[in-house]
């Protein structure tokens, strides 16, 4: 008896500290497409640290209010997030600049994915397009001024502008309407005027996705990542380019401050940004590569936001306009547009 | 009645103790929030709320709509559940139970089934347009009129659960006798059913009333952004801009909404007696 305890006691101990040995990691991500992370980043990842990944989800409020909240004492090591989140997390002293000597992958990455917010509070890890579907049996779609045109008046939705998309669409419209795409007032003007001829204001790609689909609504501003949604319908949907081109986004990697848990971070972060995952990550058309030694076929590229001339060709918007302006947009977009 | 104040009192702790620690406690910490500001207690929070045009429209457009469906559900209820009750036993049974099978099917599934049925490609467009009343489809969709019909086909049938049992309470004769003694059907109905089914009414109404004021889902995927209602609103506060004294606010207003509700048609039932 007292040997089988005493046995017990010294397994106990040794699993004790075994688990005390490993590391772990906690990662905040966007809560879509876990499994195919999983099989292609966290799994590898931890056989190669022989550490443990925590992986906490959520949408980018949620996400955001639990950094804040925990600043004194981090709960969340490194988080991946859009540019315009990173910046406002930045801006309020949650991040600390990354030394990218630690991130053999840096020079690897597009000139626009290295210090996007300024720096050094973040890196790309993807960029999206975004322009418009459209069914091209319906319509021809030339100019994103389209959308508001007498063609598309009540057969057209837009993204609502609490979302990422909404504030490029909004800038892609002033362009069209002869704007410098940084004052927005006009084009939420324009919008509130036509607002009986739009069908909703929508929040999630795939909500947009099943109107369509129903034949509700016709043409719509969407990124890019949600169009293999659109590709396998059986109805005829196009990806426009419209004259005024399209517009992007970035999402990016962060590590808050004073985690404590950085050298395991910054491991992490340099195998994500590595052709090797990101072209795992590309193959199961979830990112588009930010890394430009990534190399996909032709349907795979068709897929996502891929290659220099693309992505140079992006109207990405300047993160800190966004933080500086999005209440007076909403402010202004719910008097005109919404009531 | 088999114990005594003592037991029945220590028999209701475990529910009293439930209730307090696992409802009350958290939503009063949650309320609170709504009747603070930087500087300490305040009404800021409702003044702010009320101080914006769309909140005010919101509000007013959520009272609108629970009234409207919580009166149709009245009218189409009290037919129903005449209906029903003069039926006899067994063929009764089976309606009842066709009226409650809705509230067994998720109300996700059932808004969705609204966004074929109501959508430009859906049967109710296929007859507006096939008799000629329209030559294009029509938008039904993200406007009142969905959202009107999506909550009153989600409450209706507490509505008529509520008045078949007030009604199978009614004595058998008296519904015959006011006939006889020359009652029209109207006068039948507002002076004898409708005085003697007050309670199921009250308790109706204010189930639908409150239910259409808090559903979340049906709002949301019939009426969409552009026919915000509180609880989509309060959603919207939370889950976008992580603005909880806003969404403190509009759960205290949707609350006192429900309260005030069911004052007043106790009032009015109490009034007529």
């Amino acid at each position: 008896m007292t040997k089988t305890l005493a046995l017990a006691a010294s397994t106990l101990a040794l699993m004790a500290a075994s688990a005390n040995a490993q590391e772990t990691l906690t990662i905040s991500v966007y809560s879509f497409a876990q499994d195919a992370y999983k099989e292609a980043l966290y799994d590898p990842f931890e056989e190669i640290c022989g550490c443990e990944l925590v992986i906490e989800t959520g949408n980018s409020v949620e996400r955001m209010a639990k950094i804040e909240a925990n600043a004194a004492d981090p709960v969340i090591d490194m988080a991946v997030i859009s540019s315009h989140d990173a910046l406002s997390l930045a801006q309020k002293g949650l991040l600390q600049p990354l030394d990218t000597s630690k991130l053999s992958n840096f020079d690897r990455l597009y000139p626009a994915a290295q210090n996007p917010i300024g720096d050094n509070m973040a890196v790309g890890y993807t960029f999206y397009a975004s322009s418009i579907v459209y069914r091209s049996d319906l319509v021809e779609i030339d100019s994103w001024g389209d959308l508001l045109g007498p063609e598309l008046a009540g057969n057209v939705s837009l993204p609502n502008i609490t979302g990422t998309q909404g504030p490029l669409t909004l800038m892609m419209l002033d362009k069209a309407m002869g704007g410098d795409g940084q004052d927005f007032s006009g084009v939420i003007s324009r919008i509130g005027e036509s607002a009986d001829d739009i069908v909703t204001f929508y929040s999630r790609s795939s909500e947009l996705a099943q109107l369509m689909n129903q034949e509700e609504v016709i043409a719509a501003p969407v990124g890019r990542f949600a169009w293999s949604r659109f590709r396998s319908s059986p109805l005829p949907f196009a990806w426009a380019e419209p004259a005024e081109g399209q517009a992007g986004g970035m999402n990016v990697m962060l590590m808050t401050a004073n985690n404590g848990n950085e050298e395991l971070a910054y491991k992490l972060m340099d195998y994500w940004l590595s052709a090797e995952v990101q072209t795992r990550i590309a193959n199961a058309l979830i990112d588009s590569p930010a890394n430009m030694d990534v190399v996909v076929s032709d349907e795979v590229a068709d897929n996502l936001t891929y290659g220099a001339d693309l992505i140079n060709s992006l109207n990405i918007m300047d993160p800190a306009a966004i933080i500086a302006n999005r209440d007076a947009w909403v402010e202004q977009w719910n008097t005109e547009v919404i009531q | 009645m088999f114990l005594n104040r003592k037991e029945g009192l220590a028999l209701a702790l475990p529910a009293a103790f439930f209730t307090l620690l696992f409802f009350l406690v958290p939503v009063g910490i949650l309320l609170s929030v709504a009747f603070q500001s930087d500087t300490g207690w305040s009404l800021n929070g409702y003044f702010e709320f009320f101080s914006k045009p769309l909140n005010r429209a919101v509000f007013w457009r959520t009272l609108k709509l629970g009234l409207l469906v919580a009166g149709a559900s009245a009218i189409i209820g009290y037919a129903a559940a005449f209906c029903i009750v003069s039926l006899p036993p067994k063929s009764r049974g089976r309606i009842f139970g066709l009226v409650v099978l809705p509230l067994m099917i998720s109300p996700v599934a059932r808004t969705y089934a609204w966004i074929v049925i109501l959508g430009r490609t859906g049967i109710v467009n296929d007859v507006i347009v096939g008799l000629g009343l329209s030559d294009t489809p029509i938008r039904l969709l993200f406007t009142e009129t969905a959202v009107f019909i999506g909550l009153l086909q989600l409450f209706l049938p507490l509505m008529i659960i509520s008045l078949v049992s007030a009604m199978e309470n009614i004595p058998r004769d008296v519904i015959p006798a006011a006939r006889v003694l020359g009652a029209s059907w109207l006068q039948v109905f507002l002076r004898v059913i409708l005085p003697l089914t007050k309670e199921g009414l009250v308790i109706g109404g204010t189930l639908v009333f409150t239910g259409a004021l808090t559903a979340y889902i049906t709002p949301a995927i019939l009426g969409g952004s552009k026919v915000l209602m509180l609880e989509t609103l309060l959603y919207q506060k939370v889950n976008v801009s992580n603005d909880f004294v806003s969404a403190s606010v509009i759960a205290m207003i949707l609350i006192v909404m429900s309260f005030t509700a069911n004052i007043v048609l106790k009032r009015i039932a109490s009034v007529r007696r």
